[in-house]
């Protein structure tokens, strides 16, 4: 842990341009108002109680309502069952009610909320709300840009409930939980920017951690990656995460992620 | 005094209190921003005004010069709302405006296409030509300057609780 601290703050330390667009947690910055976001998320974890790896493939749209508002729809589709099969959907909203801006950074802080469906078998102690579980989350996040380096922060409430029609949630694990984040995210290249058309590099590393609040067990993991803009509009996001420490019964915590992004600006005016 | 005297003394008014000038360029300066796909979402709001001749973007500073279609009108609010809609802020705006050998009036206001600029710096009382000048009212400069600016100007009544097309400027350099 103690070296991660030490990566975080020679992270903040230099002063180039970075990044907030984080791989697998949500800034408290919004998507720009009437733009349209489309996501390809894939992710490939290593099964630890059967061979073979759990395939999740997670389509999301995601749109700016206003400056303050945007809302996002995530569908979970996954090979559990060896064959690719709908497991559930998600609707996500995130609210950015606290902004201070300065030239050189800005401190902003959201709320958001997440209700999902699943209906596929319940089989670990860890509560996922994206693609694992029925059930909601809530939270709030606070991003700081400090000499262009973004540092952003999360913590929520999450609740799984029974996977209708066929899955109880089983009453031997605790369904309710808090999650934490922590994001640092770095561009890499350019150092300087000439036009919109230059591919961006970035460099990001984040931390999750979950504890189940009725018997205390917890998950902390890493997930460092790589992330390329291409022309100013569309994005690929390499990660992969990696369990540092564990409590709670997991069925798949080691993986990778591919996530291709596309932004449709001014789509709904 | 009839109906149709009093209707021309308002024209009459309304033709000397509305100075003739443009807008041609607009440069805003935006605050808070990460990314070069930060400054195409404000490059694609500020390009879909139909006020909007063309913009030009320096992505190492933020700086995006608007420069805006002749015989056209458009409010500095616009812009601003433009920016604030792709989730950043005005940190500076400053305006180009031409002039045709415009005195400063005595209250220090210039009616322009229905905007009132209220002049708060100045170093000369003649607007010549092309003249660049800076909006100082909230949302037109970063939380921390308004802050400076409102102490600075607090007996000015509009400065602090004016339309939202009522500017108060500092003009740049004659």
């Amino acid at each position: 842990m103690r070296k991660f601290l030490v990566i975080i703050f020679t992270l903040s330390f230099y002063g180039v341009k970075s990044q907030e667009l984080f791989v697998v947690t949500d800034p408290a910055s919004n998507v720009p108002t009437g733009s349209l976001g489309v996501r390809l998320g894939h992710s490939l974890f290593k099964e630890v109680f059967e061979p073979g790896y759990n395939y999740h493939l997670m389509p999301e749209i995601t749109y700016g309502i206003n400056k303050s508002l945007m809302v996002r729809t995530s569908a979970f589709i996954s090979n559990r069952n060896n064959s690719l099969y709908a497991e559930g959907f998600g609707v996500f909203a995130k609210y950015r009610f606290y902004s201070i801006d300065d030239l050189h950074s800005h401190f902003r802080m959201a709320a958001f909320g997440r209700y999902s469906f699943n209906r596929a078998d319940i089989h670990q102690e860890q509560i996922e709300t994206m693609g694992h579980n029925t059930g909601y989350e809530g939270g709030i996040v606070a991003t700081q840009l400090i000499k262009k380096v973004a540092i952003s922060t999360s913590i929520s409430y999450e609740k799984a409930m029974d996977n209708r029609p066929d899955y109880e949630f089983p009453t031997s694990q605790g369904n309710t939980a808090s999650n934490y984040t922590l994001s640092v995210g770095r561009l890499m290249y350019p150092k300087k920017y000439t036009t919109f058309k230059e591919t961006n590099i970035n460099l990001m590393l984040e931390f999750m951690g979950q504890t189940i609040l009725e018997n205390g067990k917890t998950f902390l993991d890493v997930i460092p990656s790589i992330q390329f803009i291409f022309n100013s509009q569309s994005r690929i996001d390499i990660g992969y995460r990696r369990e540092l420490y564990s409590s709670m019964l997991r069925s798949a915590p080691n993986g990778i992620y591919l996530n291709l992004d596309y932004t449709f600006f001014n789509v709904g005016g | 005094m009839n109906f149709k005297y009093i209707t021309v003394l308002i024209a009459f008014v309304f033709t000397f209190t509305n100075t003739n000038a443009q807008i041609s360029k607009v440069e805003i300066l935006a605050t808070g921003l990460t990314c070069s796909m930060c400054s195409n979402a404000i490059n694609k709001q500020l390009k879909s005004l139909p006020e909007v001749d063309s913009v030009g973007v320096d992505l190492n500073t933020n700086t995006f010069t608007v420069h805006i279609s002749e015989n056209t009108a458009i409010s500095p609010r616009k812009l601003k709302e433009r920016v604030e809609k792709a989730g950043f802020f005005v940190g500076s705006m400053i305006v180009t405006m031409t002039f045709d050998n415009v005195a400063i009036p005595n209250d220090n206001k210039i009616e322009i296409d229905g905007f009132s600029f209220m002049v708060l710096e100045s170093g000369s009382p003649l607007l010549n030509g092309s003249v660049p000048f800076r909006i100082l009212d909230k949302g037109y400069v970063t939380q921390k300057e308004f802050k400076k600016l409102s102490k600075a100007h607090s007996k000015i009544p509009t400065f602090l609780g004016g339309g939202e097309d009522d500017y108060h400027i500092k003009i740049q350099s004659l």
